[in-house]
């Protein structure tokens, strides 16, 4: 089965008047399987919205080859795409309604139908009863919700949405999150490029991180994030760990009155072991995980050579 | 196809409607209108052919300016607001979107154009009890010719600035209407290689004489579609080829 995002060795370089050349996007390739949420991270210059903008025809790519759906991304196979720009700007003399009705026109869609859709499609981006209000009154964050409104306007079976969560407070963010989560288990595929190591963590399956233009890793978020032998354990019950975990603990914590530490996956048993004889409360045991940002943090760091699967 | 197109007109002429300087323009325009009988050249026996000349000048100048304020700065400002992006990342073809920006330029024209004939036509009528049906014929020629303009305009959009549109439109005017005074006349050999807009002046015929005949308004049609074509697809090209 055809991927939704192919793309494969993209290369983007730009000549100054000068003759000089800045190459934005080095060697670019990545997949985003149907149903699916995949995260584009990356520093600013990574190259991440050059990539988007060549996927989406805003850019001719130096090289490379991309396809939405199987298809050569020309605007024939963008039908069935929607794009959330980052910070998307509106005709502010429009209302929404006539915002909406424009991009459906665009999109091949009838007024009527448009029309017909637009209160479910605000209701569902948080905006109910907004359709008369003049954009030049939306909040950067109620444009932002517009901005998805239109990507999603003719039920895309492909989604690009670029930093979906700016200008969105703390209760919007989460609606965005649920929002894509939605969309996704109603069969939309997403390419998800976001600052928000958070919001990457928790909706996408697989993440590509780019640095100076290349992929620094790509794979699934648990691949990544998991240290490889190593497990987390949190327990209460003192005020120092018992001596007998001095050589076995590692990444050491306190946290809430609990201890937080690192231990190997082959002292599992013989840590619980020592907790329990010293009475002490075993809160968790789970597979040690990076934090995205230290994961992140580490890659573009100077170890973001390496290409992770 | 051109639905698509049509899509981007509409919000042209919904944006032009909005615009400040299109309404004073138009205002002025037709203050100016009504104003023209009174003008101290009144009353050497000529006073409807030159009614008629000024209107038509009149009605030139004030689309000209209504035009280059439409043509100049929609393409380039759309790409620095980046409003562009929600609109090419559809299934919309760049030429698309440049035939519906030339659209809906000429379309808020046609309806300036005749707004200023109608004002000066109410004016004529009352003024001298002529109806001067004859301005219509020298409107659509301004109409035809700004049309060729504004496709100049929005075909240099496509790779410049609103300042640099502004000037290669007038310097685009200023040469298409230079033939006669840098070839002398049709003996020239050159006379019928050189890009002209010659054929839309008609005031002479409008204003002092009978008007034109419907074929000489074919032919005027005829040269505005060739313009046109030429010069929106150049600037579909040019656009093709830009990132945005």
């Amino acid at each position: 089965m055809e991927r939704a995002i192919d793309i494969s060795g993209a290369r983007k370089t730009y000549k100054a008047f000068s003759g000089a050349t800045h190459e934005a996007v080095a060697d670019v390739s990545l997949a985003v399987e149907r149903g699916t949420i995949h995260g584009l991270l990356g520093p600013n210059g990574a190259g991440k919205t050059t990539t988007l903008k060549m996927l989406l025809g805003l850019a001719t790519p130096t090289d490379g080859t991309f396809q939405i759906n199987g298809q050569k991304a020309s605007a024939t196979a963008r039908a069935h795409l929607g794009f959330l720009p980052e910070q998307p700007y509106f005709s502010p003399q429009l209302t929404a309604t006539q915002a909406l009705v424009l991009y459906g026109r665009l999109s091949g869609q009838s007024k009527r139908d448009t029309v017909a859709r637009i209160p479910e499609l605000l209701e569902r981006v948080g905006l109910a009863g907004r359709e008369r209000m003049t954009l030049a009154k939306f909040s950067r964050g109620m444009l932002q919700r517009l901005g998805v409104a239109q990507a999603i306007l003719s039920n895309p079976s492909v989604a690009v949405l670029d930093e979906p969560a700016s200008g969105l407070d703390p209760m919007g963010q989460r609606d965005m999150r649920n929002l894509m989560l939605e969309l996704r288990d109603s069969g939309t595929s997403i390419l998800l490029s976001s600052h928000q190591l958070s919001e990457i963590e928790t909706v996408c399956d697989e993440v590509t991180i780019l640095n100076s233009g290349r992929v620094a890793a790509r794979g699934h978020i648990d691949d990544l994030l998991n240290v490889e032998g190593r497990t987390s354990v949190r327990a209460s019950g003192g005020e120092e760990l018992p001596a007998a975990l001095s050589d076995l603990v590692g990444d050491i914590a306190v946290s809430g009155g609990a201890w937080v530490f690192s231990i190997a996956d082959a002292d599992i048993r013989k840590v619980v072991d020592v907790l329990d004889d010293e009475k002490w409360r075993l809160l968790s045991v789970a597979p040690m995980r990076d934090s995205l940002e230290d994961y992140f943090a580490r890659l573009v760091g100077g170890e973001g050579t390496e290409v992770a699967s | 196809m051109i639905g698509r197109s049509l899509a981007i007109a509409g919000s042209i002429i919904a944006d032009a409607v909005r615009r400040k300087v299109v309404w004073v323009v138009i205002v002025f325009a037709a203050v100016m209108a009504i104003a023209i009988p009174s003008l101290p050249s009144y009353g050497v026996g000529v006073i409807e052919a030159v009614f008629r000349e000024v209107a038509l000048a009149l009605i030139y100048v004030a689309s000209l300016v209504v035009m280059l304020s439409l043509a100049a700065n929609r393409i380039p400002s759309e790409v620095e607001r980046r409003t562009l992006y929600t609109v090419l990342s559809r299934d919309v073809r760049r030429w698309e979107y440049i035939l519906g920006t030339w659209l809906g330029v000429f379309a808020v024209m046609g309806g300036v154009i005749a707004a200023f004939c109608l004002t000066s036509q109410i004016v004529g009528l009352v003024a001298y009890g002529d109806p001067m049906w004859r301005l219509w014929e020298g409107a659509l020629s301004i109409l035809l010719e700004t049309g060729v303009i504004a496709a100049f305009a929005v075909a240099v959009s496509t790779v410049a600035g609103p300042v640099i549109v502004v000037v290669a439109s007038l310097g685009f005017v200023f040469v298409t209407h230079a033939r006669t005074g840098l070839l002398g006349g049709p003996d020239n050999t050159l006379w019928n290689f050189y890009p002209s807009l010659d054929t839309f002046n008609i005031i002479n015929p409008v204003a002092h004489g009978t008007g034109v005949d419907v074929a000489y308004l074919l032919l005027m049609v005829g040269v505005f579609i060739a313009w046109v074509s030429v010069l929106l697809l150049a600037g579909s090209t040019l656009f093709e080829k830009r990132d945005v």
